[in-house]
């Protein structure tokens, strides 16, 4: 499948901003699956410098200075991609099995070790371990347990956009069964890591207008965000515990980390204060 | 130490013992010069150090080993950051596991990458050691963040080598400065390989004072290199850039001491105090910075347990130095040798750079830490606690005692070079030895008190006595970097002028207000009418409006929580002399404290008549108290721009409240009388220009000659006229930043405004009635307004370096 991608981020200030620095994580990643066939980032007003460098996970990281006196920042991504198929979900069981995945030593790449291990957004909470009590089946492999609890997520969380900010903890997504894609992608990442398991925070984007007969997905209007998993046999596997998928052609991967804060898509230090607003406005198109 | 038969300690106890009764003149004799030199810097605060008069010795022989040691040691982890933060080949070989580094708080993910040359994560290294119980240094702890010590060190051994020789105490010593002009040469050499020999070198301080400000700015001053906050820098064309009174300045080397974290609120965790840019500037090879973001790991201590196994690893050889032992309790075996006997250990959990001494918790805490590990053990690590050896101390109160001691040391390994320890230390004692072993940020168990300290020497084999050191026995002279005033400062110092006139106009209109009412006493309706313009005066200058009855304002103006009050005024004063404290003399603190003292001390009458008199006289003991604030600082700060900026504030500020406490006068609202014979008085009197206009008019008071007084006559020193010349003056003197043709900005702003004043017709601002005509108001207007741009300009310019493009 190949797509047309917008991204829209607008700030408003309230005074007059000289001097803005921002850094970007916006850059949508080129991928086994997913090939980045056109990219432009365009900064109002300007001119403005742009810095790039690639962080730790090889996403593509950019610095905008913005010298001259503004009181709108915006920053407009547009890019093209083409998608290929992924995983089929009747190829879960061909993963490898519980114990063998969380084996550390058997694995000689460091970032799946370091998607092991509790981060800031994601520690460690005996909660969030409880929900792989409810569904684990040792008869299943690993990925088909994993499909078990994105589909617990899917079914005993709620979907909403009033409930929970970029800083809400997990623990009060678990409490009130509420949140995003961002929410349900962090819960189900703190719930495989106190397994052992190796798991990491995927953001990226939904088609915005589903094919024909098809209905809508949820949070297909903004960033969408979703996890992978480890598995020793097939590598990462991307699931979508909010649409209770596996992520495949409809899923645009911009970048990966260990949580949210690992890929914010644009934060900024600016000079001076002033409230400021935040629109965002996301488009993917689907090309063919 | 404690060792007999070292020809070192013989030495000193021979000294010891010929001049017990020279102790207490030489212990005397430090504390006054670490009192004089904290005094220099404008801390007031007593030295945070006791100076033990009697120096640690360290043999040839063992410097040899700790020098080899520490080497190994800078040399071992410069390879392991370089490797965390790069292809992390220890991590997938398991020397260093996985779960423990990337739990750790001090591993910084964006700094991943960064730099490529493992000596430049780590050219600058501390260590603090101590010796076992087999007599073999050890390491306690590792930095990269500096710790207290380097700048304490130059002001130890000044001390020392001014008062040591007079009591006789001379043994040869290796001399320290070598150290500091190596350390000088890395931050200067050229980055990138350009010889760029403008760039600057700083010293990063946080921007929140904290007790170790005294030991930075005194480093600053000894290695004359700028002392800045992340508000001074900027980055621009990737690279970063100090922003000073005569535009911004390269730099090209940092010496930060500000912590990892907060050093870039871009890449890293935000708020203040850091710069944006700093990691991008490094990773564009523009800034050397000692040391880089991320290197912290090593103060983190997550490293120790696996440090004997990668030392033979990388270096392909044991440590010289042996590392305390510690445990990571992530095997098993460990974690349950641990929980077994916990009080024989300190305790960290690697998550959250928590540190626990079990010795020191009660039952019911121990068990909690217990739990705690055993529901995560890889979060935990546990070195075991050491038995520290005593070093003896002299004090006058108690004598000699014996006091557990930990040595710190510096060394230096910049890339292709042999590398360098600082030929002595910083020996930090206490009689509880278990605090000595807690590091800094466990606040938790944080020391209280003075830090009882030793200056240590290593004893060279040549007698060498004589210092290269400058041996200076009173304050050091500051700011000898005195041509670079930072933007931050002077805009500190800009306000301060325009608080301090602010507060200084407010109290004379006040005074003369209440001179009215003692005038009136038998007329209370006249008096109140005569007051109301200096009242609303009062109220308006610093932006507020409200109630015109005399107790109300009073209260208002002296209601320390009123944001419109005279405290708030010195509120802001005082911060912003307090960011500028380097600039000020001992005696402006002084008149600062008793400025405060004055302000609170204001009478709790209600009625005014009892107090007017009280009133009167502490308002002129504030606007005398400021008096002496201006002439001290015109006689005491060094004639650099930084004075400029603060004369140019105090006299914006002064043009506009003088221009706009006479449109107040003159210029009624609709309705009003015209101001009376007492109230123009009144105004000439707040202008300390009664007896002028006496000898110059000798007449009954006429409007149209006060406003000729106190607008257009430019030698009256409180008329507008005067401040308009004196601004332009100043303007002119202000460094060009960028050359152009044709006058800057600020300087038209000036020449507009001495014009303005030069081009009315004095007589056509009032007409035959005496009445004030609309052109009076207007100019009144005009002048405010322009001195405002004029403010606003020199903001753009010169503090916040506006592109000049966009200044008009």
């Amino acid at each position: 499948m190949r797509y047309q991608l917008s991204h829209l981020t607008r700030y408003g200030y309230q005074r007059s901003i000289a001097n803005s620095y921002n850094l970007t994580c916006l850059r949508p990643l080129d991928l086994p699956w997913q090939q980045l066939l056109n990219y432009r980032l365009t900064v109002e007003p300007g001119p403005c410098n742009e810095y790039s460098h690639l962080d730790y996970f090889g996403n593509s990281r950019q610095l905008l200075h913005v010298l001259a006196p503004h009181q709108q920042l915006e920053v407009r991504v547009e890019a093209e991609l083409s998608v290929s198929p992924r995983l089929l979900a009747s190829q879960l069981a061909d993963g490898a099995g519980l114990l063998q995945a969380c084996d550390s030593r058997a694995v000689s790449d460091v970032k799946v070790a370091l998607c092991r291990q509790a981060s800031r957004n994601i520690p460690h909470l005996p909660a969030t371990a409880m929900l792989w009590q409810q569904i684990y089946r040792p008869d299943l492999s690993m990925l088909q347990n994993v499909a078990r609890l994105n589909q617990l997520i899917y079914e005993e969380f709620q979907y909403d956009p009033e409930f929970s900010t970029v800083v809400t903890p997990i623990a009060d997504v678990l409490a009130h069964k509420r949140g995003v894609c961002q929410d349900f992608a962090q819960l189900a990442i703190s719930c495989l890591r106190s397994q052992g398991l190796a798991a990491r925070y995927v953001s990226g984007y939904l088609e915005t207008r589903p094919p024909p007969g098809q209905p809508r997905l949820q949070g297909a209007d903004a960033s969408h965000a979703w996890f992978a998993v480890y598995d020793p046999v097939l590598g990462w596997v991307d699931f979508d515990p909010t649409n209770n998928v596996l992520a495949d052609v409809q899923h645009l991967t911009l970048a990966f980390g260990r949580d949210y804060a690992d890929v914010v898509p644009l934060k900024g230090v600016l000079q001076g204060s002033g409230e400021h607003l935040l629109e965002v406005a996301v488009d993917v198109l689907a090309l063919d | 130490m404690t060792d007999h038969n070292s020809p070192a300690s013989t030495a000193l106890s021979h000294w010891l013992h010929a001049s017990q009764a020279r102790l207490p003149a030489l212990f005397r004799e430090l504390q006054q010069q670490l009192r004089e030199n904290a005094a220099g810097f404008g801390t007031n605060t007593a030295p945070q150090r006791q100076l033990d008069p009697l120096p640690m010795l360290i043999a040839a022989e063992d410097w040899q080993l700790l020098e080899a040691g520490m080497l190994q040691r800078q040399r071992l982890l410069q390879l392991v950051l370089n490797d965390v933060y790069g292809a992390q080949q220890i991590v997938r070989d398991h020397l260093l596991p996985a779960e423990a580094l990337f739990r750790a708080a001090d591993y910084l993910l964006p700094a991943a990458g960064l730099l490529t040359q493992p000596a430049d994560w780590l050219p600058l290294l501390s260590l603090d050691l101590a010796k076992d119980a087999r007599g073999q240094w050890c390491v306690l702890a590792d930095h990269a963040l500096v710790p207290a010590g380097l700048g304490h060190l130059v002001e130890h051994r000044l001390a020392f080598n001014h008062a040591a020789p007079l009591q006789g105490l001379t043994l040869g010593k290796a001399q320290i400065a070598g150290f500091y002009r190596q350390l000088l040469q890395l931050l200067q050499q050229p980055v990138l390989g350009e010889a760029d020999h403008a760039a600057l070198v700083g010293l990063w301080i946080t921007s929140v004072r904290n007790t170790n400000y005294f030991e930075q700015a005194y480093l600053a001053n000894y290695l004359d290199i700028a002392l800045v906050h992340g508000a001074d820098l900027t980055f621009r064309d990737g690279a970063l850039w100090l922003k000073t009174l005569t535009g911004l300045q390269s730099v090209g080397a940092l010496l930060r001491f500000l912590p990892d974290p907060q050093s870039d609120p871009l890449e890293l965790e935000p708020g203040t105090g850091g710069c944006a840019g700093l990691l991008q500037s490094i990773r564009q090879q523009q800034l050397c910075c000692v040391n880089p973001p991320g290197s912290s790991l090593i103060d983190s201590g997550v490293l120790a347990p696996f440090l004997p196994r990668l030392c033979q690893a990388l270096l392909g050889e044991p440590l010289i130095l042996p590392q305390a032992v510690a445990l990571w309790l992530g095997e098993a075996e460990h974690c349950a040798k641990v929980i077994a006997g916990l009080c024989a250990y300190r305790v960290q959990r690697i998550s959250s750079q928590q540190h626990y001494l079990p010795a020191r918790l009660d039952a019911a805490a121990l068990q909690q830490l217990s739990a705690q590990i055993a529901a995560d053990p890889v979060d935990h690590i546990a070195v075991v606690l050491a038995e520290l050896p005593h070093e003896s101390c002299w004090q006058p109160d108690t004598g000699s005692f014996a006091a557990a001691c930990t040595l710190r040391l510096f060394s230096l390994l910049a890339e292709g070079q042999p590398g360098t320890v600082l030929p002595g230390g910083y020996a930090r004692l206490s009689t509880d030895g278990l605090s000595l072993q807690i590091p800094p940020h466990g606040s938790e168990i944080a020391q209280s008190g003075a830090q009882l300290v030793k200056d240590v020497w290593v004893l060279a084999d040549r007698g060498v006595t004589a210092s290269l050191l400058q041996s200076s026995s009173g304050a050091l002279e500051l700011s000898r970097h005195s041509g670079l005033v930072t933007s931050r400062v002077a805009d500190h110092l800009f306000w301060l002028g325009r608080y301090n006139e602010r507060l200084n106009q407010i109290c004379r209109a006040l005074r003369a207000a209440l001179g009215l009412a003692s005038q009136h006493h038998a007329d209370p309706l006249a008096a109140q009418a005569d007051m109301t313009p200096l009242l609303r005066f009062c109220l308006q200058a610093n932006g507020h409006a409200g109630v015109l009855d005399l107790p109300q304002v009073l209260q208002q103006l002296f209601d320390p929580a009123h944001p419109g009050g005279l405290f708030a005024i010195l509120q802001s004063l005082l911060l912003n002399a307090q960011s500028a404290r380097e600039f000020f003399a001992a005696d402006t603190w002084l008149v600062l404290d008793k400025l405060q003292q004055a302000l609170r001390q204001w009478p709790q009458q209600s009625t005014v008549q009892v107090a007017a008199g009280q009133y009167l006289r502490q308002l002129d003991e504030i606007i005398l108290l400021q008096t002496a604030l201006y002439g001290l600082n015109n006689e005491t700060m060094s004639r650099t721009q930084a004075l400029r900026l603060m004369d140019l504030g105090q006299h914006i500020e002064r043009g506009m409240q003088t221009a706009a406490l006479l449109q107040i006068v003159f210029v009624p609202a609709h309705g009003e009388a015209k101001p009376s014979a007492a109230l123009m008085e009144a105004v000439l009197r707040l202008a300390d220009t009664v007896n002028t206009y006496r000898r110059r008019y000798r007449s009954q008071l006429h409007p149209l000659a006060v406003i000729d007084l106190l607008v257009f006559d430019d030698s009256t020193p409180r008329s507008v006229g005067y401040q308009c010349l004196r601004i332009q003056r100043q303007c002119a003197g202000l460094p060009l930043l960028t050359p152009t043709p044709g006058l800057s900005a600020v300087q038209r702003l000036a020449l507009e405004l001495v014009t303005l004043l030069q081009l009315t017709e004095p007589q056509s601002l009032f007409d035959s009635e005496q009445g004030a005509t609309p052109a009076l108001g207007l100019l009144l207007s005009q002048i405010q307004h322009r001195l405002k741009l004029l403010s606003d300009s020199i903001t753009l310019a010169y503090f916040n370096h506006a592109p000049r493009s966009w200044l008009g």
